[in-house]
């Protein structure tokens, strides 16, 4: 049981904290699925990593509930990107999800004893 | 740059995604790779390393797709093309059509309405009409195992009544020697006086047979059915009521069993209150009483004034019974021949008594129903094919993709019925209203009238209706559409091949028909309204305009004698014409077309009665007078003298007679001076017998429809034996302006005395005649509408045609015709048509009016006048509709017409 039940309550937890990591990403400005992918790489400094297969069900999945809205967007000499930002209803899911991972994480660090170490 | 397109393409394969989607997924996915791969290029790996690393972002490739299919709701193949898809999924395919079908139908939401409308008009009208004959002939009378109750009559058919009521002698020896029924009840009519506790009150009620409840199969609601003892002569006063009036009098009092209730002067106790609804024989009849018959009465078959009700054993079928009733009839006969000579027995079923006179009216209303709907699916056919032709290029494209004519047909058919069942459902709304509409209508004798009510036999009715409706007008459009030569269309350039010749062929069919049904409609409203304007022009041998008619029976207890009964009105008649306004008034027994009774036998002097055995002694229609009757009805007289001051109690007893009555027994000779008696001829007391004094036109005593029956009229002041219940006013004035007046009058002279029924002679006679009425008034409404939907469907038609032939009208003007060339050729076209379905309609109708013949009065089924008459408004009609298309083309303007498609 403790396998599985580890092995679900991780997925979960990357999961829920991912959609977090790409509303943050997204909340002061639009970024393409190419950007937030290397940024959450980069300030995780590689131990969070989204593969395209994880990645773009994810924005679809949040574009889907309104909460981030992907735009087709042309440079001049670029190719189209596609670029998400933060609806303002993505703002306050953003806002809950923030304080509740915080209350989230203090909570875990009471309980494992972090903050003593 | 590698290409990650097909890498991406190849995972989303399973997802069904809509191809735009799927584009946009690739786009995006592949720009991400494409800047992964540059990124691991610019990190210094080889292409080579660099495009593995970059498809390990694709190598969960389950979960790419996994994922997604979370999030992508994969996309239904639009428009889902019906025959595209072999599959043998029944239901699925049916799921498919109908929600294909709901798709079509709220994409043309013109034709939607258009379409349900029409059909929620013929279906509501049905259900409509259903409703009444489920309530009135389907549904089972209300009482128990109804199908063994069946009413005896006597069978005088040569004195002129092939169903007399029964007299009380051959009732009981019926009730004694048969072996075929499990009871017999006898039912006459009485009517009572009820007094005290509030106003006098006119009941009507019935003296029964004690166990005529039980032979019902009725338990009272309160108290008990009356005893065996009860119906003896000097048994218990004991009185039965209805439910409705112990509730509108007596307030629902749960304590009224066992008191006393003063009926006619007597005081009765009351034993019983029946059930809500229940009625017998009729809906008026509140009181019923023993019929408790004296030594005499029982004796009597002279008289003959009873009701019979029998139920019939268990197995006994009504050929059984009828023979039964026959065997004794004879025996009878024989046994009493100068009574009963040729008087025989006749069974009926009680539901054939109750719905026999309503019957013919209702079921040819449902079949003209039924014919106006069919109109109405053709034109929604009319409809369907027009629209057919613009999807034709749809069609082409399902049957090029392999569709089959089945799969076809079935889609055209699901959405024939789609449409038919959303009429259905409107239609079922309009039939609420409509059957509130019909109670206004129906004739008040009907006595289930005011149940009738939208139950689930109706609403089954209604769904078996609209599923076969959308089967019949989704056939044509479908077999036509579906059968087509996939190269000719193509050929045809997109073409509609349903507006050649075949597609023609169909429509014109379709328009014959639509001219034909609304001719035979046409032909039964107008043979039902020719018959009520003669029956309107019969001359009812009085006077209708400013008549008052006002019931005023005595109670027997209060006036016991005839002297007493003829005090009071001499004294009521006399100050009645005493008022302003009043012209003349009399008092009779029975007013005109309300009772079919009270004719009594009699012998002429001189003539020998028949030998017994050899036929019965004729009979004569009596009716009670007081001397201004004839001038206050406006009956005409032929000769000698009415009723005077002379004739009274004492003189010598005189009679006014019909001319009918001169013409059947002193054909040629002066009748006046002759006389008759109603007793014995040999007898020699001149009390016996009454002199003729004059002679008066004859009227319509019984009912309109029916020739006049020898008649005579007594005057009150002789005859005792019929007491006056009528008072009819001849006034000046508008005639129910009077009613107050004359009632306070009729108190004046006893303040005890009930009067009902206040009415105009003409409300009399329109009553009479409710049931000719309901069937004109409806069958004229529903020829209406057919004749309306036919000229639409004509003028649908002629306006497809006109727009198909735009071209060849263009060329045949830029080649010289003139407007009235053209104008005679697109007419022709539907002249034609209309031509072939009147003649349809004409053989038809010959054969459909005969059995419509029972309702007709004056004129026969096949009315020359008639039959010309409607010819011509349908042809009109039908041509009108043709013009006004037809008019159009001649404004076809060659260049444009060249242009035209």
């Amino acid at each position: 049981m403790s396998y599985i039940g580890s092995h679900i309550f991780d997925r979960e937890l990357k999961k829920g904290s991912a959609e977090l990591l790409i509303l943050s990403l997204v909340e002061d400005q639009s970024r393409h699925g190419y950007d937030i992918g290397n940024l959450i790489e980069q300030r995780s400094r590689g131990v969070l990593r989204f593969n395209v297969a994880s990645l773009y069900p994810l924005l679809y999945r949040l574009e889907k509930r309104g909460w981030i809205q992907g735009r087709w967007v042309e440079k001049a000499g670029q190719r189209r990107r596609r670029y998400y930002r933060l609806t303002p209803e993505g703002k306050k899911i953003l806002a809950a999800q923030r304080s509740g991972w915080r209350e989230f994480v203090e909570a875990v660090n009471r309980i494992t004893g972090i903050e003593h170490a | 740059m590698p290409d990650w397109k097909v890498e991406i393409t190849r995972r989303l394969s399973g997802l069904r995604l809509s191809p735009t989607r799927e584009a946009e997924i690739v786009e995006e996915l592949g720009q991400h790779l494409d800047d992964r791969y540059e990124q691991s290029l610019q990190g210094g790996a080889t292409t080579e390393a660099a495009y593995q690393a970059t498809l390990i972002e694709l190598t969960e490739s389950d979960v790419l797709a996994q994922e997604l299919r979370w999030v992508e709701r994969p996309v239904r193949h639009e428009p889902v093309v019906p025959g595209a898809q072999r599959r043998l999924n029944m239901l699925g395919d049916l799921w498919q059509d109908l929600r294909y079908g709901l798709r079509m139908l709220v994409k043309n939401p013109g034709f939607t309405v258009v379409a349900v409308m029409a059909l929620a008009l013929g279906i509501g009208a049905n259900s409509a009409i259903f409703s009444v004959v489920n309530t009135v002939l389907l549904r089972p009378l209300p009482y128990q195992d109804p199908d063994r109750l069946v009413m005896v009559w006597e069978d005088d058919t040569k004195g002129g009544y092939p169903r007399d009521t029964p007299a009380a002698a051959n009732y009981i020896d019926w009730r004694d020697q048969n072996q075929v029924f499990e009871g017999m009840a006898a039912i006459a009519d009485l009517s009572f006086n009820l007094t005290g506790n509030g106003e006098p009150e006119r009941i009507d009620g019935r003296r029964v047979s004690a166990h005529l409840f039980p032979l019902l199969g009725v338990e009272p609601h309160l108290g008990r059915a009356f005893l065996p003892e009860d119906d003896q002569p000097g048994g218990n006063r004991v009185v039965i009521m209805s439910h409705g009036l112990w509730q509108r009098r007596f307030g629902s009092d749960m304590t009224i069993i066992g008191k006393p209730l003063t009926l006619n002067g007597e005081s009765s106790t009351v034993v019983g209150v029946m059930p809500p609804h229940f009625q017998f024989p009729s809906r008026e009849d509140e009181l019923w009483v023993p019929i408790a018959f004296s030594s005499q009465e029982a004796a009597n078959r002279g008289r003959h004034y009873l009701q019979v009700i029998a139920r019939m054993k268990p197995g006994v079928t009504l050929q059984q019974a009828q023979a039964e009733m026959s065997t004794i009839a004879t025996r009878l006969q024989q046994q009493y021949p100068d009574q009963n000579t040729d008087l025989g027995a006749t069974v009926i079923s009680l539901h054939e008594h109750v719905v026999g006179d309503i019957k013919p009216s209702l079921l040819v209303l449902l079949g003209a129903v039924g014919f106006v709907l069919l109109i109405a699916c053709a034109n929604v056919a009319n409809l369907q094919l027009a629209r057919a032709a613009v999807r034709q290029k749809e069609i082409s494209i399902r049957v090029a993709l392999g569709a089959s004519r089945l799969r076809l047909i079935r889609q055209f058919l699901t959405e024939s019925v789609l449409l038919a069942l959303l009429g259905g459902g409107v239609g079922l709304l309009l039939s609420v209203w409509g059957v509130n509409l019909l109670k206004a209508f129906i004739p008040e004798k009907i006595s289930q009238a005011a149940a009738i009510t939208i139950d689930a036999r109706v609403m089954g009715f209604t769904l078996l209706v609209s599923l076969l409706t959308g089967l019949i007008f989704g056939l044509a459009p479908a077999t036509q559409t579906s059968n087509f030569n996939l190269n000719e269309t193509l050929k045809e350039g997109g073409r509609d091949s349903a507006a050649g010749s075949r597609g023609n062929r169909i429509r014109g069919l379709l328009v014959i028909a639509e001219v034909a049904v609304s001719f035979i409609l046409l032909i039964g409203a107008g043979l039902l309204i020719n018959s009520f304007l003669r029956l309107h022009n019969v001359d009812p041998g009085f006077r209708l305009d400013n008549l008052l008619t006002i019931q005023v029976a005595l109670p027997a207890q209060k006036y016991p004698d005839h002297a007493r009964r003829s005090a009071f009105h001499t004294e009521l008649v006399n100050r009645i014409e005493a008022l302003p306004g009043v012209k003349s008034a009399a008092v009779t027994n029975w007013i005109p077309l309300i009772y079919q009774g009270d004719s009594i036998g009699f012998s002429i002097e001189g003539r020998p009665d028949p030998a017994p055995g050899q036929g019965r002694r004729p009979t004569v229609v009596t009716r009670v007078v007081s001397p201004h009757y004839f001038r206050t009805m406006g009956i005409q007289f032929v000769q000698g003298r009415e009723f005077g001051e002379q004739d009274r109690v004492d003189s010598p007893a005189v009679a006014v007679i019909s001319e009918t009555m001169v013409r059947r027994f002193w054909p040629g000779e002066d009748p006046i001076g002759k006389r008759i008696t109603s007793g014995s001829p040999d007898s020699r007391d001149p009390d016996d017998w009454l002199t003729i004094i004059g002679v008066v036109k004859d009227v319509r005593q019984f009912e309109l429809t029916a020739d006049p029956k020898p008649q005579m009229y007594l005057s009150y002041l002789q005859a005792g034996f019929f007491a006056p219940r009528h008072l009819v006013v001849s006034t000046d004035v508008e005639p129910l302006s009077l009613a107050a007046t004359v009632r306070r009058t009729v108190w004046e002279v006893d303040k005890d005395q009930p009067v009902s029924n206040i009415s105009t002679m003409e409300d009399v006679l329109s009553e009479s005649l409710a049931r000719q009425r309901f069937s004109m008034l409806l069958l004229g409404i529903f020829a209406t509408v057919a004749l309306v939907l036919a000229a639409v469907g004509i003028y649908g038609v002629m306006s497809y045609s006109v727009t198909q032939r735009t071209r060849e009208f263009g060329i045949r003007m830029a080649l010289g015709a003139r407007g009235l060339d053209v104008l005679k050729l697109a007419i022709r076209q539907g002249a034609k048509l209309v031509l072939i379905g009147v003649a349809i309609g004409l053989a038809a109708s010959f054969v459909l009016t005969r059995l419509m013949s029972s309702l007709l009065f004056g004129v026969t089924a096949t009315d020359p006048l008639t039959f010309i008459g409607v010819s011509l408004l349908l042809a009109i009609v039908a041509l009108m509709a043709c013009f006004v298309p037809a008019h159009r083309a001649t404004k076809v303007d060659p260049l444009l017409a060249l242009r035209y498609e």
